[in-house]
């Protein structure tokens, strides 16, 4: 009788244990297939997401052109077609919530917000945040409001760089190099289209002149161009470059201002998307009063449209010239873009005969090659698992790399 | 004894234990949350090909620099992490047309790993020209055939939800102008009232308005000149008082009487065929509408069909209400559409719902073949069909589904009707295409 109670007992405790063990053990692997499943729908997502952005155009397909009300999100050129984006619809993308997007920017003379989507120097594009898409807006259009979070991030595939080499006095001709890397690693034997918008002196409304070149990068990624008829330190220029190689595209520019500091001293701000009308501001107007003197602009507006080969072809704007004195008359001045042409806006400026400068203003994100970023400004910290696709597409003819970032919301 | 029963359940559950884990593997990270690297592919092979620098460097010599370039502008646009593999193909067709693929050249940056995934474009040479040249409609046969889109300005449509009767007759135009030698915008009830009369519309010497093919972009409501109106001219072949409280119906008995005295092929783009007549300026029309708001229509309902059917053969009017025409719900395209929309490059969902399907009693009741259908037949109901006399004078493609139109379908019907010839350049001949193949692997860790 105490055999058959022990022989229970033992029984019975191992039949616990072994039962205990195969639940653990079932328990983790039912675990893994649940996280499985979540983590592919997540995966899953983030591929809707990336179609949807790359090769829908939205709703209006042309939205990107227009004041209209967005009724579906996409970003897709809808002339190009495929993996082509528009550069009209990026423009619309309310950055300024983004985490790296840039600050928006309050225009007192208009009483508007502005979104600013900016390289550096003062380069970039302002457009009123009214009619900007913002991140709640898309992920509703999405349909993925309050389930999914979603990044997209929009940068050039190659990194283009342009510094001034200095030289020896008594020389004092202009000296670039521009240097290409593609994946972190130098690229030789890249074509190089570059453009030199030189800011004109001695006359009352600066003009540009240009000059135009091609070249190719040594085995280094690099190439040097010189300028002799420009002065390296006296002179005020934008230099453009675009790249490309075997089927890969890109660019970069540089600027030189001769006003003794980085700051801009004019500010284009984007008054309807529609018209293509631009406002041409002072910029203390803008970022507040200097210190005296009042500096008095006076610029000239020129608008250089972009061609398939990129080459420039300058296109008449209406009231191209205007004397801009912080406080005094009128605030500022509008011109009118030919708004089916991608291109650069490049208003030249003086301050007086020597100080002199240049501001650009990309219309259509790519002719610039500026990169763009789209969140919520909350990224996706916190989350276990974010599913992330690539992929390439062209904007403007420039080969960018799209990355759309997904998580889910729900933990 | 106990213990060893205990020891049998273990091996139980260890066993199960095994069983299920050996079964149930769960693909590796790589695989499962990845990068797509297929559709990585596909979009990397297109940009490059954006401005056709992969389509003019892949027909390129193997020592070519233009291969080098591809080489680097796919090490640069590509993240570090990835390799890749780019196979060009050369297409060769044999005399039996059979397409052979040949390995080309191939470029490569390093081995594979378990993951990796390809897309594929295929590329013409940028030397060779395709060209794609329709054989007009009739010209096989000789027939010099003219097609009329009703255009009418003064005229409304119904079942044709979203559209107007002038924007689909622009579509028409669009998708049949390869197709037709001579097109002919009838743009009022007036100039088809001329039409009617067998008057040519236009100075075009190719104009006819016998064989002729009437496309009435209306939906179910059909434009009547005045002249066959009440207190018209030929108001005794448009109007019949002692029926309906004063009906239509006779008109359609002419457009039917008249499509078999030209031979013409009269096109219902949708819905139920000839169940009003429109015109927005004759006063006995104008103020009527079509009990959903639409004015200037004018409701004949069912009779309409039947009266129209009557004249095509060949029979005294009579007026019938029976109903010809059903919902028979979804249909889907017979083999032969499917293949003619490969053909023609057309390409309606396959799949649409039938509300105004035609009953096959009609074909012995005015003795007509049906042509060219684009559903299967449901229920003994053809959806889409076009109906031939069989003495040979005149037809009627009926397109019995329900709104919105799709005019493709349409399109298609007359094509498959027609059958004009696709003469077009050999995109498989030797040397002309390659197929390009990228295929992607991902390095290290997810």
């Amino acid at each position: 009788m105490t055999g058959a109670t022990i022989d229970h007992m033992i029984s019975l405790t191992i039949l616990i244990a072994a039962l205990l063990v195969a639940m653990m053990t079932f328990n983790g692997l039912f675990a893994s297939a649940v996280d499985y499943e979540r983590n592919r729908q997540v995966a899953n997502k983030a591929v809707d997401i990336m179609n949807t952005i790359c090769l829908s155009p939205g709703s209006p397909i042309d939205w990107g052109e227009t004041n209209e009300t967005l009724l579906g999100f996409g970003l897709q050129d809808p002339e190009a077609g495929g993996y082509t984006l528009s550069p009209y619809s990026i423009m619309r993308l309310n950055t300024g919530n983004s985490s790296g997007g840039s600050q928006i920017v309050y225009y007192p003379h208009t009483g508007l917000y502005y979104n600013n989507v900016s390289a550096n120097y003062g380069h970039g594009v302002l457009i009123p945040l009214g009619d900007c898409v913002n991140y709640t807006d898309a992920a509703e259009l999405l349909g993925i409001n309050g389930t999914y979070g979603f990044s997209i991030d929009i940068a050039p595939i190659l990194e283009v760089s342009v510094s001034q080499v200095p030289v020896s006095p008594p020389q004092n001709h202009l000296i670039l190099k521009v240097d290409v890397r593609g994946s972190g690693l130098p690229l030789s034997g890249a074509t190089l289209n570059y453009n030199l918008f030189h800011v004109k002196k001695g006359v009352t409304y600066p003009l540009i002149a240009t000059y135009s070149g091609v070249n190719q990068t040594d085995s280094s990624g690099s190439a040097v161009i010189e300028f002799d008829n420009v002065d390296e330190s006296k002179d005020a220029y934008s230099f453009i470059v675009y790249v490309s190689i075997g089927g890969v595209t890109g660019n970069g520019y540089y600027t030189h201002n001769t006003l003794g500091d980085d700051n801009q001293l004019v500010i284009p701000f984007i008054q309807d998307y529609d018209q293509g009308t631009v406002i041409i501001a002072h910029s203390w107007d803008v970022q507040g009063a200097g210190s005296p003197p009042v500096p008095e602009i006076k610029y000239n507006a020129t608008f250089f449209a972009l061609t398939s080969d990129f080459q420039f072809q300058q296109i008449e704007i209406v009231n191209n010239t205007g004397h801009l004195i912080y406080g005094v008359g009128d605030p500022y001045f509008t011109t009118q873009l030919p708004v089916s042409e991608v291109g650069l806006l490049v208003i030249s400026y003086k301050r007086d005969a020597t100080r002199l400068g240049s501001v650009i203003m990309p219309w259509g994100i790519g002719t610039l090659g500026v990169s763009t970023s789209f969140d919520s400004g909350f990224g996706s910290s916190g989350y276990d698992f974010v599913a992330t696709e690539l992929r390439q597409v062209m904007i403007d003819g420039i080969s960018y790399q799209v990355k759309v970032s997904t998580w889910s919301l729900s933990g | 004894m106990r213990t060893v029963e205990v020891l049998f359940v273990i091996v139980i559950l260890l066993t199960a234990f095994l069983i299920t884990t050996y079964f149930a593997v769960l693909p590796s990270p790589s695989q499962a949350f990845g990068t797509n690297l297929r559709e990585l592919s596909q979009s990397t092979l297109e940009t490059l090909d954006a401005d056709g620098i992969l389509s003019a460097s892949v027909f390129e010599d193997p020592n070519d620099p233009a291969w080098t370039d591809l080489q680097k502008a796919l090490s640069a646009s590509l993240p570090p992490n990835m390799v890749y593999n780019l196979s060009i193909y050369d297409l060769t067709a044999d005399s039996q047309g059979v397409v052979n693929y040949q390995l080309a050249n191939s470029i490569s940056d390093a081995n594979f790993g378990a993951d990796s995934d390809a897309a594929s474009l295929m590329v013409t040479s940028p030397n060779v020209t395709f060209t794609q040249d329709p054989q007009k409609v009739g010209e096989s046969t000789g027939q010099n055939i003219t097609l009329y889109i009703l255009n009418c300005s003064d005229a409304n449509g119904w079942w044709i939800t979203g559209y107007t009767g002038q924007t689909l007759a622009a579509d028409v135009y669009s998708l049949l102008s390869p197709y037709f030698t001579t097109i002919v915008l009838v743009n009022s009830t007036s100039e088809l009232g001329l039409l009617l009369s067998g008057t040519l519309l236009t100075t075009e010497v190719g104009e006819s308005v016998e064989n002729a093919v009437v496309v009435n972009t209306f939906g179910e409501a059909v434009p009547i000149p005045d002249d066959y109106c009440e207190d018209g001219l030929n108001e005794t072949e448009g109007f019949d008082p002692a029926h309906d409280g004063g009906t239509y119906a006779k008109y359609f008995h002419t457009l039917g009487s008249l499509t078999r005295q030209y031979n013409w092929t009269w096109v219902s783009i949708v819905g139920y065929p000839f169940y009003y007549v429109t015109n927005t300026n004759n006063p006995h029309i104008s103020s009527s509408q079509n009990s959903y708001g639409i004015y200037g229509m004018k409701d004949v309902r069912r009779a309409g069909s039947n009266a129209f059917l009557q004249g095509l053969d060949n029979q005294g009017y009579v007026y019938d209400e029976n109903r010809i025409a059903f919902d028979i719900g979804v249909v889907q395209f017979t083999s032969e559409a499917l293949d003619r929309c490969n053909y023609y490059g057309i390409y309606p969902a396959p799949y649409q719902t039938s509300s105004r399907a035609l009953a096959d009693d009609i074909l012995d009741d005015y003795h007509l073949d049906p042509f060219a259908s684009v559903f299967e037949l449901k229920n003994s109901r053809i959806a889409a069909a076009t109906f031939r006399h069989q003495d040979g004078s005149g037809a009627l493609t009926a397109i019995g589904l329900t709104r919105i139109p799709d005019i493709r379908v349409t399109a298609l019907a007359l094509l498959m009707y027609y059958n004009p010839t696709v003469y077009k350049s050999e995109f498989g001949a030797s040397g002309t295409s390659r197929l390009v193949t990228l295929q992607l692997g991902q390095q290290g860790g997810t």
